[in-house]
């Protein structure tokens, strides 16, 4: 049988993901970590991972174990493998905090700290890309979109690899040279592959086709989209291979991150003009919320590659690099990831509650379960917060900066309820809420008929 | 060297028609190990999924004037792993491993009704398509056409007992599903 059915355990990702946006968000606005800790001591580390892993990555996986199934027209190829490989990463994630923690002297020094949190991540990452890879095998060779979503993958191999490197660096477990070499030089290249190739790319292939599915826009697949794959594939290339030479031999890395640079911009050119093309030719007029935070959001990625392209030629990269990545991470990435969420979290208990009675009795619509004039605000909210943190970042103001995250927290909040509230159907009209035959979802988990 | 039966449908598909019936009874009729070369006037992507869930694997090459040959390969006479929906890899992939119903072979009588559901935002074209079949008789046919592969719709409608033959058009646009009421205990696709 074709097609596919919906994803058990991505709600769970769903709900870690946002509990871990909210505790790094939180720890912000009370003053742990960048700026007002140094960019690479352990408090900034811990906020930085539990935004990238225990809130972004979760995010993606979770998103993903729906998606790929639904860009494949597949089964996924165990609906139960996600749930330990969550366990895994988070059990990893738990491990790496309470190694930060050692570090900056809040915890006595246990050993194998570090070494644990490399083996649970490496090992839940890597059920995670079993999992996923089985999938594709199932429908290889995959289609445009999901070629991106096969590159990000690689990318978060690669990321993870460097992140064990780093880890063994820290729990002191490093005597091979060459290893110690990369743990020094190679920092770079783990956020770039982290950011740029697993997180950001992985969201250009979901966000071609989800923008298009949401906004009645012609699929791409043209020449630009291709072409924006192959120039990305190519800088993450550059980045990881001339990259991990370059930090082996201890060789300067700005040859290879400026070529990397070049293909990386070109690819970014061709994926907003296709974004401005799946905009422009949608048949739908009116688009949902989720389409129009998604446009703020591919704003700020815009920003922040004008921004970077302006620090890059006034020399100020290393300066304002927690800016930048500050940016990337909340106003790009989470942004996107936050109006998708709203979206999916809405579609999956729709289909999860009245599928089965879909026909036979009048059912609301998914646009029933939400209520989009209120979340509204709170996006807003989030996204004038996020440009006053990055503008407390460039002009080095930590306080306000602490304001500005404590609004941050105080919209993703106020966005998290609204998905509980969506999850829990009760914005739905009492009469058509659970007609006979329709399934009562659950907070965490979504139940999945065979 | 796997022996191929050829099949040439441009000439249905010059002439307008769908040839999708022609195909997958040439696919139904291989013997095993078998395979089929198959001529069309585009790249029939669509087929690569539907016989890749059969066990097949495929080769396409373009021919002179955007023509295709695409030989699809019994994965078992190709010596590569099954791969794809309802085949049973730890058994061995084959031409015919996904159970037919019994009305899949064979044809089906003309739909009783066509819905256009392509301008729909989604999931509405699902919606319109599962209520259109609610009010119909078993062993009557309903044509929907829709702009996507509907990959939710397709285990709903096997779960609801009916059977159902899909595929896009020659432009790669349309997505033509005819559901056969009751007629089905799994997909066919």
């Amino acid at each position: 049988m074709q097609g596919t059915t919906l994803s058990r355990w991505t709600l769970s990702y769903f709900a870690v993901a946002v509990v871990f946006l909210l505790a790094a968000q939180a720890l912000m606005a009370l003053g742990v970590g960048y700026p007002s800790a140094a960019l690479r001591a352990p408090q900034t580390l811990i906020v930085v991972h539990c935004v990238t892993v225990g809130w972004l990555s979760l995010l993606m996986c979770g998103a993903l174990f729906q998606f790929v199934p639904v860009l494949l027209a597949r089964p996924i190829y165990s609906n139960m493998l996600p749930l330990p490989a969550l366990i895994l990463i988070v059990a990893g994630l738990g491990a790496l905090i309470a190694g930060f923690l050692q570090l900056a002297g809040a915890l006595p020094w246990m050993p194998h700290c570090f070494i644990a949190a490399g083996i649970l991540l490496g090992s839940g990452f890597a059920v995670v890309l079993w999992t996923l890879g089985r999938t594709f095998a199932r429908a290889w060779p995959p289609n445009l979109p999901a070629q991106f979503v096969v590159v990000g993958l690689c990318a978060i191999a690669v990321t993870v690899t460097f992140g064990i490197v780093f880890a063994l660096g820290y729990g002191g477990y490093l005597h091979s040279a060459l290893l110690a070499k990369l743990r020094v030089h190679a920092l770079p290249l783990h956020v770039i592959a982290g950011l740029g190739g697993w997180l950001t790319f992985t969201a250009f292939g979901v966000s071609h086709r989800l923008l298009a599915m949401f906004m009645l826009s012609p699929e791409l697949d043209g020449p630009t989209t291709r072409w924006t794959l192959y120039l990305g594939t190519l800088a993450l290339a550059i980045v990881v291979g001339a990259g991990t030479v370059a930090a082996a031999t201890a060789g300067g890395l700005e040859i290879a991150l400026s070529l990397a640079g070049l293909a990386g911009l070109a690819c970014l050119a061709l994926y907003g003009s296709d974004v401005v093309q799946l905009y422009r030719r949608r048949v739908r007029r009116v688009i949902e919320l989720n389409s129009r935070m998604a446009a703020v959001a591919l704003a700020h990625l815009a920003a922040a590659v004008l921004l970077i392209i302006a620090c890059a030629a006034l020399g100020g990269i290393a300066r304002f690099s927690g800016a930048l990545v500050f940016l990337v991470c909340f106003g790009w990435l989470t942004g996107l990831g936050l109006a998708k969420l709203y979206k999916i979290v809405a579609f999956v208990t729709w289909l999860e509650c009245y599928g089965p009675v879909l026909g036979k009795t009048p059912t609301p619509r998914v646009q029933d379960l939400v209520v989009e004039p209120r979340a509204a605000r709170w996006f807003w909210l989030y996204f004038a917060a996020v440009d006053f943190a990055t503008l407390c970042l460039f002009t080095g103001t930590p306080l306000m900066f602490r304001a500005a995250a404590a609004f941050m927290t105080i919209a993703t909040l106020g966005i998290a309820v609204e998905l509980v509230r969506t999850r829990r159907l009760v914005n739905v009209k009492e009469a058509l809420r659970l007609p006979s035959g329709a399934h009562a979802p659950r907070l965490l988990l979504t139940f999945v008929a065979h | 060297m796997t022996d191929f039966v050829e099949l040439d449908v441009r000439p249905i598909l010059r002439a307008g028609g769908e040839p999708f019936g022609e195909i997958m009874g040439a696919v139904k009729s291989l013997a095993p190990g078998q395979g089929l070369r198959l001529f069309a006037t585009f790249k029939p992507v669509p087929l690569f999924n539907v016989l890749g869930a059969q066990g097949f694997t495929h080769a396409a090459r373009e021919l002179t004037g955007g023509e295709w040959q695409v030989e699809f390969t019994p994965a078992a006479a190709g010596k590569t792993p099954g791969s794809g929906a309802g085949t049973d890899p730890a058994s061995g992939a084959r031409p015919g491993a996904v159970p037919a119903t019994a009305a899949s072979g064979g044809a089906w009588p003309a739909p009783m009704s066509e819905l256009d559901n392509r301008d729909l935002d989604p999931p509405e074209p699902m919606v319109r398509t599962l209520a259109a079949t609610e009010g119909m008789a078993k062993g009557e046919v309903l044509c929907a056409l829709l702009c996507r592969e509907p990959v939710f719709l397709l285990p709903e409608l096997a779960k609801r007992g009916h059977a159902w033959r899909g595929g896009f058009d020659a432009d790669g646009k349309t997505y033509r599903l005819l559901i056969r009421i009751g007629a089905g205990q799994g997909g066919s696709a």
